[in-house]
């Protein structure tokens, strides 16, 4: 036997042991309050049955009495008297500087009044009881006096615990060899016992199961290997827990939330589990006609047109701008370049509100110059057709900045040797722009216009500041309509995160293809 | 030391820990004025009251509601908050308030006027004490407008010589809702029979149509949101505005203006009445003290309470007896009170949320003359069941 054995062996069992301690203490302190709370509901049951007979409570109580019918005031029928009837006498319940303990009793006689009878828990926190039951006068209600007593934690037998433990782990790393893995497995599995009474079978199980584990792992050196392999990356690991950490809470976590609450239902507060329900209701159209903008399809495909208007726009006027900027007798082309990436570089939403405040119907500068060209005023927002458009020119203004930055780059690549001897063999401009020019626009604006798309597929902005839908929400997106499930439609969480996962798919789905069509282009270049 | 480092750190991510449990802990999110008056409100009742004092903490609104319903029902709220009326339907079936009626007498209510304590109350029980409350009313360009016109058809009737001058007689954002609610209101209508949507009603058919009408004579613009109902009324492009108490600060200095009562609807001789919303000092389910809390929020909305809040925030505040003195002459705060004896309270059921958008959408339709009032609103209706609906509860 070596100390070195002994040492891992104890470290092991400590590292695991530690875990399985929380576990059962977790369930140890769950277990310890579910018996106080069931005492509790016990105590106040029989106390409220004693004061419907009319006897008193064995137990103390904060307060007991039989509580009758409410009177309504004459000014306000919300404002309500109760009497509550004790072995004391009557007493009205309520006033400016009624004591609180009656606010119970009246409380209590409310959700009898609506619920029948009830035991239950106080929702205040102070882990007190309230009962009533029927009686001919009214509800009989009692409330206990405080938290029920509560079991010690048995300190004497954790101790004793912990060092069969340790003994039978030593045991085996000093008996060496197979002993070392049973050892560590026998003295872990003895958590079995307290998760057994404090858990039930099942946790028991788990430990069992654990210990095991951790024995096998001790066993052939697999933990050794991982504290080895710990120690060796010590720096490297620490320089990426810091990033790790924080992907982990803002990317992981609202992303798995997201996905598990298109499972719920969400009804004022309360979470109900659904299944697939809302995908259900959304992929079948939920009972509205194709041509309802409450129907998921016409959603769909309004986004899909509105994607595909736009990327095309953007490719058609970026590309546009970016040739006449290259353009040899184009003067203060810095100048030019600078302000046609001003769309860009404006915030989105400042740039849809002043379109928005273009398209307006009475004083918008669009039915300005229309009307001074002698053209009838248009009111954009009241037909789908010209609400889409308005929307459309505003993308595209926001869209095309980036596709000529693209643009421009790809040309920039291409040798002007290719052009000049493409020009002394007498090509005309036409076939240079097709032989020359767009096979080489092509690999850099694939993956820009799968990006483009993306953003288009999901451009909140301008659909919510310009058009906001209108009309009659027709103008939608899939993006602002989750939005309007979960903020306008009665806080239903729960079809807006199913929405939301529908949108991601759509567009993982899409992302595939486009990386497929651009490697492609890739695997092609020469 | 190091114990002090953690309970610092815990404290920076626990709004609740500066609290001492001696105290009564009130959450608001005023600023300005109104946090002025409230703060000297919190001095008084802190110089009588050494052994229960007030702790005032100041929030930004935006989140203040969410920030309410997560923490007082994980124990870290406060115990007391000022906060409108609109979510009592949710945090009421969420547990989030305590219910105070057991501590209102008559005598106590009376201090309040009717409408007001009535805004508070939800499935026959009071949340809350009403601290001020705002509704819409009439805003008129005395340069424009000699006499504001009583009724709607004297609206109707100015209109055209305005019109002619290239002036909108009126301005407000016709398919807005809230705006849109004196006139339903007015015709006999209502959004709301407790829980249940009452849409396509033939009297919110007749608002409706009265909407279209008034935006087919021109009489008002037909795209008009907040912002451009502001900048009409400020350039004199609309003689007249239907809007809040808010609307004041959005009015340059020189343009000669006052606040009135909205017209009577002529075809039912009733009152164009607006939704009374109120903000209303609550309590937390979990007030560790609720007597306290009690004598707290009764202390903050007594008369002189009021009164002070009127005199040093503006606050239009719903205690009668507060309006004495150089009070009872404030003309805004005159007109406003007129105002209130014809509001209608905001509905304060949960299935009002679900209303806002699809109405606004039908009064899009029928304004623009897109769809009749009758079609658009009964469209309204059926998206209104459709979000109401939920898997929850089928």
């Amino acid at each position: 036997m070596k100390a070195g054995d002994l040492r891992r062996a104890l470290r092991d069992a400590l590292l695991v042991g530690a875990l399985l301690w929380i576990a059962v203490t977790a369930a140890f302190v769950r277990d310890r309050n579910k018996d106080a709370t069931q005492r509790a509901l016990r105590h106040a049951q029989a106390a409220a049955e004693l004061v419907a007979i009319g006897d008193t409570p064995p137990t103390p109580t904060a307060a007991a009495a039989i509580v009758g019918a409410p009177v309504a005031s004459k000014q306000h029928g919300f404002l309500r008297r109760r009497v509550a009837h004790t072995a004391a006498g009557e007493r009205p319940l309520g006033g400016p500087t009624a004591p609180a303990v009656d606010k119970l009793l009246y409380d209590a006689a409310g959700r009898y009044d609506k619920d029948g009878p009830f035991v239950a828990m106080l929702s205040d926190g102070s882990e007190r009881a309230v009962a009533a039951v029927a009686t001919a006068r009214g509800p009989a209600i009692a409330i206990t006096a405080g938290p029920e007593p509560r079991a010690p934690v048995p300190w004497l037998a954790v101790l004793g615990h912990l060092g069969l433990m340790l003994v039978l782990v030593g045991v085996g790393a000093v008996l060496g060899g197979r002993a070392r893995g049973v050892g560590v497995a026998l003295g872990l599995a003895t958590w079995a016992f307290p998760a057994y009474f404090a858990g039930g079978p099942g946790l028991a199980l788990a430990m069992l199961a654990v210990a095991a584990a951790a024995g096998w792992a001790h066993a052939t050196g697999a933990t050794d290997r991982a504290i080895a392999s710990v120690r060796a990356h010590k720096v490297a690991l620490s320089f990426l827990a810091p990033a790790g950490v924080a992907m982990i809470v803002l990317v992981v976590v609202p992303f798995a939330v997201g996905l598990a609450l298109g499972f719920y239902d969400h009804h004022h507060g309360r979470w109900t589990f659904v299944g697939l329900a809302n995908f259900k209701r959304i992929l079948t159209g939920d009972g509205h006609a194709l041509s309802d903008p409450l129907n998921f399809w016409f959603i769909l495909g309004v986004t899909l047109a509105w994607t595909f208007v736009n990327v095309m726009l953007h490719v058609l006027f970026g590309t546009l701008f970016a040739l006449i900027l290259r353009q040899p007798w184009l003067k203060a082309r810095g100048l030019w370049r600078v302000l046609l990436i001003v769309p860009w570089a404006v915030p989105n939403y400042i740039t849809a509100l002043i379109w928005k405040g273009m398209f307006a119907g009475e004083y918008g500068a669009v039915n300005s110059i229309l009307s001074g060209l002698g053209l009838d005023r248009v009111s954009w927002f009241s037909s789908w057709a010209t609400a889409f458009s308005a929307n459309v020119a505003t993308n595209t203004w926001l869209g095309f900045p980036f596709m000529m930055v693209v643009a421009l780059g790809a040309l920039e690549s291409i040798p002007k040797e290719l052009e000049e001897a493409a020009e002394v063999d007498g090509a005309s401009s036409w076939q240079r722009f097709k032989e020359i020019t767009l096979p080489h626009l092509k690999p850099a604006l694939g993956p820009a216009i799968v990006l483009g798309s993306i953003w288009t597929f999901n451009m909140f902005n301008v659909i919510a500041l310009v058009s906001g839908g209108k009309p009659g929400g027709s103008t939608d997106i899939l993006v602002t309509d989750a939005y309007r499930w979960a903020f306008e439609r009665g806080e239903q969480y729960g079809m807006a995160a199913a929405m939301g996962t529908i949108i991601f798919l759509l567009l993982l789905g899409w992302t595939l293809i486009g990386r497929g069509l651009t490697k492609g282009d890739e695997e092609a270049r020469p | 030391m190091i114990r002090g480092l953690a309970i610092a750190a815990l404290c920076a991510t626990a709004a609740a820990c500066g609290r001492s449990d001696a105290a009564v802990t009130v959450w608001h999110a005023y600023d300005k004025d109104e946090r002025v008056a409230i703060e000297a409100l919190a001095a008084d009742w802190n110089a009588s009251h050494p052994e229960r004092q007030v702790e005032l903490v100041a929030m930004p609104y935006d989140g203040f509601g969410d920030k309410l319903g997560s923490a007082i029902p994980n124990g870290n709220g406060p115990d007391l908050f000022l906060y409108s009326q609109d979510r009592l339907g949710d945090w009421t079936a969420a547990g989030v308030l305590e219910p105070i009626e057991f501590w209102i007498d008559d005598a106590t209510a009376a201090r309040y006027t009717p409408e007001a304590l009535a805004s508070l109350a939800y499935h026959d029980a009071l949340w809350g004490l009403p601290v001020a409350v705002k509704s819409l009313a009439l805003y008129v360009r005395t340069d424009l407008v000699a006499t504001p016109p009583r009724t709607t058809d004297e609206l109707l009737a100015m209109a055209p010589a305005l019109t002619a001058r290239g002036i909108f007689a009126l301005a407000y954002p016709v398919d807005d809702l809230y705006a849109h609610a004196p006139w339903l209101h007015g015709f006999g209508g209502r959004a709301m029979d407790g829980d249940t949507p009452t849409i396509a009603t033939a009297e919110a058919v007749a608002a409706a149509a009265f909407a279209r009408e008034l935006v087919q004579r021109k009489v008002v613009p037909a795209e008009a949101d907040a912002a451009l109902t502001a900048t009409l009324f400020a350039e004199g492009k609309a003689a007249m505005a239907i809007s809040g108490p808010w609307f004041i600060a959005d009015i340059p200095a020189g343009v000669p203006y006052t606040i009135t009562t909205l017209p009577t609807v002529s075809a039912t001789g009733l009152a164009a009445a607006p939704y009374l919303g109120t903000e209303g000092i609550l309590m937390s389910a979990r007030a560790r003290d609720k007597d306290a809390a009690i004598a707290v929020a009764l202390a903050f909305t007594s008369d002189a309470a009021a009164a002070l809040r009127a005199e040093r925030a503006g606050q239009v505040v719903p205690n009668p007896a507060a309006y004495r003195g150089a009070l009872a002459d404030a003309p805004r705060l005159a007109a406003f009170r007129r105002q209130l004896a014809h509001t209608v309270p905001m509905p304060v059921s949960p299935a009002m949320r679900a209303v806002w958008t699809p109405y606004k959408n039908a009064l899009g339709q029928v304004v623009s003359g897109a769809a009749s009032p009758a079609a658009a609103l009964e469209k309204a209706a059926a998206d209104i069941a459709t979000y109401a609906r939920t898997e929850g509860a089928r």
